[in-house]
Order: structure tokens, then C-alpha cells, then sequence
């Protein structure tokens, strides 16, 4: 079972460090897309 | 007296007030682009993959999840981690399937009660939104304090200051959230994911480097044994409690508004259903990295209950008393004493020795941190946390303008009038959660508590959800039975707890055998009522 929680937890700082990076510089896009779309519906 | 910190006002402090100004700044600028009561709510439905699963981890961690996750890995090991799992396989099989969520996006519902209106009528939408708001009011209502006690301990404040402390950090979240809605929540809560997962990430490593794997190891199978790292052979935990896990998070995830908000707020269908599938392994992170944390706590402070009474306290207690609080099992320091002993300890007493556990984390960090280190973690977590309440207070809010309220609109209001009621209500579930939050004292586990307050409405909501969306039987009677059986089974549990008569069969029977029978109960409830009403004559 410890090797089986060593992975796990590997597996949790390596995809979590990952995706914040990713989320990070896409979701910028995805808030200015949405304002945008919000200003031209008005 | 607190005990002694790294946190250092200049440098720490100037981490903590550069994150607030930001924050500020961005939630106060979306107010101008409301223009009607959907963006208020629902942000539009303008949300897109990215910023959606920025949104829902960083709403669904807050100081109060970090707390109850380092206090199961301080109280079970590794084993403590395992809802994480059960909720990560949860959100993987929804979004995948698109169960209920694609039905639930696609009827294009601003609340779920809305949805159930269509199929079982005024009533049922009504009720629903009753139990959901009281639910979710009650569950919510212990965030503020237990987020004040972390930041206190941590920082090394004295917890007289938690009244003040709660204060300024409700009114800078109230602020963003009554003027912007949802498009405020949204864009903080984008910030507030980098701040918030930079700091778990950074902690967690510094956390293995100092304390080291083989430690944390040790100390779990010093304290726990076997049960420290399988569910299975813990005896607190067990199948139980894993079959509960399963269910109760699966139906959090159709059905807690927080997170299905995200579905309604999502551009469509496909894009909500991708959220759920890529935000899934978050949710093990969400357990297990904090749980490390708790589990490094018992490593290098161990479990020693007594230390969290104050002289008095402690000189008041007889010797025999104490010495079987000292031997106790992790996170149970009242477990072993009989009546005559109980009475000996105060009411105060009892109620630090309940938080040895829960405060065993910040206590641990607060002189672990280095400077610098301490500032990026408070910056984390005040993030996490002011994510969660505006968040929170936004969805129980558009529940009671919606649904509770709607009996009281003829007509539907214009999109101002109604942004204005909307602010009202958020502002007074701000007022709600700093006099609950100053008031109530939590005792025992606090997932346990949480667990308990959600089971009220997310055994009928999720009965009634999968009954709205599948069978084509289901009907207002049915619906009508599952609310009531569902919400009987806690209640009648957490009441037979309380009396003294009854309080050793309630606690026999468990809470997670209480909380499957409240599905099965709702369930029954549902095909019940369903079966009995008679079918309408054809015209």
C-alpha cells in the first residue's frame, strides 16, 4: 500500500503543478473572451 | 498564549496585502459588465473550459477543506485521503457519461429546483429550494470561524482577534460578490486558483523535503498501523464508509448548487461535461496534499491532546483523567473516559480538546514556514477561502431569489429590480455567516458535520434529479416522498444522538450507515409516491 500513496501522491504534485501552469495562461483567454462576448451582446 | 510563528509583518504581510489588492481590484471592476440577471448568475453562460475549471477547484477548496483534510490525514493516515478518491472516480464517470449534467445544461435551468418545477410542478420547486438553501446555509456556516482559527493560529494571532479577523475578511468578499455576481466570483476565483495552488504545491514539496516520505510513513504506522493506509482495515472506517464516500460525493457533484453552477454557467453541454472529466483528479489533490500536510503534523508534534488546555484547565483535571486524555487514540481525546470521568472535564476544556486535532495543522506550519514561505501560504489561503464564501454565498442566494421567492413574482421582475433583490441576499447571507460563525461551536469532526448538514438535501436532491431526468414515471407525489424520507433519516439520527437514551444505539449504528439509509430512504420515497398517485384520465 506505501508504494501504492507513493505514486499517488507523485502523480498529485506533478499533474496539479501542470495544470495551474496550463489554467493559468489559457484562462486569461477564456476571461478576456467572455467580456468581450458580454460587451458585444450590450 | 499563541504559540510563537515565522510570520513576519513586512515581508509576509506585504505578500498577503499585494494578493488582496489585486483580488480587490479585478472583483470590483467585472460590476460594470452587468447588465442583466443572467450575468449576475450565471456569468451569461459564457464560461469556457479553462476558466471553468479554475473556477470549481478553486471553489471547492477553501481553508475549511484544508483543515478537515489535514485533520483526516492527521486522524487516519493516508487512509483519510480516500473520499478524495471516491470523489475524483465521481466527477470522472459524470463527465464522461454526461449522468444528469448534460440533461440538467441543456434544459438551460438557472437553479435546479427551476429544472424540477417543469416536471413536478410549484410545490416541489418550492420545498426543494427550502431544503437546498437550509442545507447548504447550515453547512457553509462554520467556514468563517474555522478559516479565522487557521489564519490566527498560523500567523500566531491571539484568538481573541478571530471576531475582528472574520470581519475584514467577510466584508472584502462581500463586497466583490454583491457588486459583480458571478463574473466577479469567476474572475477571482481564476486568481485565487494560481495563488491557492502555487501555495499547495510549494508547501507540499517543502513539507516532504524537511520532514522526508519515510517519516510521514513511519509516524502513520506508529499511530494508525494497517489502518493508516487501508480504509478497509481501519476500524473506524471500513466498507461503510466507503460505499457511503461514493454515493454521498456523487451526489454532490449532481447536485451541491456550487458545483452545478458551473454546469449551468457553462457555454453548453459538452464544455460542462469537460469540466467535470479534467477537473476529476483534482479532487484527489484536494485530499491528499493537505493530508500530507496532517500527517507530517503528527510526525513532528505527535499526539498530545493535554497541551491544548490552558494551565487551568489542565490543573483542574485529576490525574487519572489526564493521563487517559494523554494515552487516547489520534483525534479522539474523550474516547476512553466513562460518565464520572466526562463530568470532571469542563465545557471549555472539552471544547479545546476537540480542536486538538483540527488545530494540530496550523499550529504545525506556523513554526515550520519560513518567512517569505508564510506569506505565500496565508496569501494561499485566504484565497482558497474567499473563493469558497463568494462562491457559496452566491449559489445558496440565486436558490432563494429563484425558487424560494418566485411565489411572491407575478411576474418576472426587470433585470434590474432583480439584481437588486440579488444583492440584498447575498449581503444578508454575509450577515448570516458572521453571527453563525461567532455564535455556533462545532463540535467533533468537522467533515463529519459537514457530511451530516449535506446529507439533508443531497439524498432527495440527487433522488430527484435522476428521477426528473430518467424515469418517465416519476411525479410530484414521488417527488414530495423523496424531500421528506430524505431529509427524515439525518434529522432522526442526529436527534436519537442527542438523547441520552438513545445516544449509544445512534452512535452503533454510524453515521455512515445513517447516511446510506437516507438514500435508500429518499429512493423509496420517490417510487413510492411516484407508484401510488393515480395516473390522470384521459380527456
Amino acid at each position: 500500500m506505501t508504494t501504492f500513496w507513493l505514486l499517488l501522491t507523485a502523480a498529485a504534485l506533478l499533474w496539479y503543478s501542470s495544470v495551474t501552469l496550463y489554467v493559468a495562461v489559457k484562462g486569461a483567454g477564456d476571461i478576456r473572451e467572455m467580456i468581450s462576448r458580454l460587451k458585444g451582446r450590450r | 498564549m499563541p504559540a510563537p510563528t515565522h510570520f513576519h509583518w513586512l515581508l509576509d504581510g506585504g505578500i498577503v496585502g499585494i494578493y488582496l489588492l489585486v483580488t480587490m481590484a479585478a472583483g470590483l471592476a467585472m460590476r460594470r459588465h452587468v447588465g442583466k440577471l443572467e450575468d449576475y448568475l450565471v456569468a451569461g453562460r459564457e464560461v469556457r473550459l479553462h476558466l471553468g475549471i479554475a473556477s470549481l477547484a478553486a471553489t471547492e477548496f477553501g481553508i475549511i477543506t484544508c483543515m478537515y483534510t489535514a485533520q483526516a490525514g492527521y486522524t487516519h493516515g493516508f487512509s483519510g485521503a480516500v473520499p478524495g478518491l471516491c470523489q475524483a472516480a465521481a466527477m470522472a464517470l459524470i463527465g464522461l457519461t454526461g449522468f444528469c449534467i448534460k440533461p440538467l445544461r441543456e434544459a438551460g435551468a438557472m437553479t435546479l429546483p427551476e429544472m424540477f418545477e417543469r416536471r413536478f410542478g410549484r410545490a416541489v420547486r418550492w420545498l426543494s429550494g427550502v431544503v437546498i438553501v437550509m442545507g447548504g446555509l447550515l453547512n457553509m456556516g462554520v467556514f468563517l470561524q474555522i478559516g479565522g482559527k487557521f489564519l490566527c493560529t498560523v500567523a500566531g494571532f491571539d484568538l481573541s482577534h478571530l471576531a475582528l479577523l472574520m470581519t475584514a475578511l467577510l466584508l472584502m468578499v462581500v463586497v466583490y460578490t454583491v457588486l459583480g455576481g458571478m463574473l466577479s466570483v469567476l474572475v477571482t476565483d481564476y486568481l485565487q486558483f494560481i495563488v491557492m495552488s502555487a501555495g499547495l504545491v510549494v508547501v507540499s514539496v517543502l513539507v516532504l523535503k524537511e520532514v522526508g516520505w519515510d517519516r510521514v510513513v513511519e509516524s502513520v504506522r506508529a499511530h494508525h498501523g494497517e489502518g493508516g493506509f487501508n480504509p478497509l482495515a481501519n476500524p473506524s472506517l471500513g466498507w461503510p464508509f466507503l460505499i457511503n464516500q461514493f454515493i454521498a460525493n456523487t451526489a454532490a457533484a449532481l447536485t451541491w448548487q456550487a458545483v452545478i453552477v458551473r454546469v449551468l454557467s457553462a457555454r453548453d453541454s459538452a464544455t460542462s461535461r469537460r469540466i467535470y472529466t479534467r477537473t476529476s483528479f483534482f479532487f484527489v489533490c484536494r485530499f491528499l496534499l493537505p493530508g500530507i500536510w496532517g500527517m507530517a503534523a503528527l510526525a513532528v508534534l505527535g499526539w498530545a491532546p493535554l497541551k491544548a488546555l490552558n494551565e487551568t484547565d489542565r490543573a483542574a483535571l485529576p490525574a487519572a483523567v489526564a493521563e487517559k486524555i494523554s494515552a487516547s487514540p489520534v483525534g479522539q481525546p474523550l474516547a476512553g473516559l466513562d460518565t464520572a470521568e466526562l463530568a470532571a472535564v469542563s465545557d471549555e476544556a472539552r471544547a479545546r480538546l476537540a480542536d486538538a486535532s483540527l488545530l494540530a495543522l496550523p499550529e504545525f506550519l506556523g513554526g515550520f514556514l519560513p518567512i517569505g514561505l508564510m506569506g505565500l501560504l496565508i496569501a494561499a489561503m485566504l484565497a482558497a477561502d474567499m473563493s469558497t464564501n463568494s462562491s457559496y454565498m452566491l449559489s445558496w442566494g440565486s436558490v432563494i431569489y429563484n425558487d424560494i421567492l418566485a411565489p411572491f413574482r407575478r411576474r418576472p421582475w426587470p433585470d434590474a429590480r432583480a439584481i437588486r433583490w440579488n444583492r440584498c441576499i447575498v449581503a444578508l447571507i454575509g450577515v448570516y455567516l458572521l453571527v453563525f460563525g461567532l455564535f455556533y461551536k462545532i463540535e467533533g469532526n468537522v467533515w463529519s458535520y459537514l457530511l451530516l448538514t449535506g446529507s439533508i438535501y443531497l439524498s432527495s436532491m440527487s433522488v430527484l434529479l435522476i428521477a426528473c431526468c430518467y424515469w418517465k414515471r416519476a411525479n410530484n407525489w414521488g417527488a414530495l416522498g423523496g424531500i421528506l424520507l430524505g431529509a427524515l433519516v439525518p434529522v432522526a439520527h442526529l436527534t436519537l444522538e442527542k438523547l441520552p437514551s438513545t445516544a449509544a444505539w445512534a452512535a452503533s449504528v454510524g453515521k455512515d450507515i445513517a447516511g446510506l439509509a437516507a438514500f435508500a430512504a429518499a429512493a423509496l420515497g420517490m417510487i413510492a409516491g411516484s407508484l401510488l398517485k393515480p395516473a390522470p384520465k384521459a380527456p
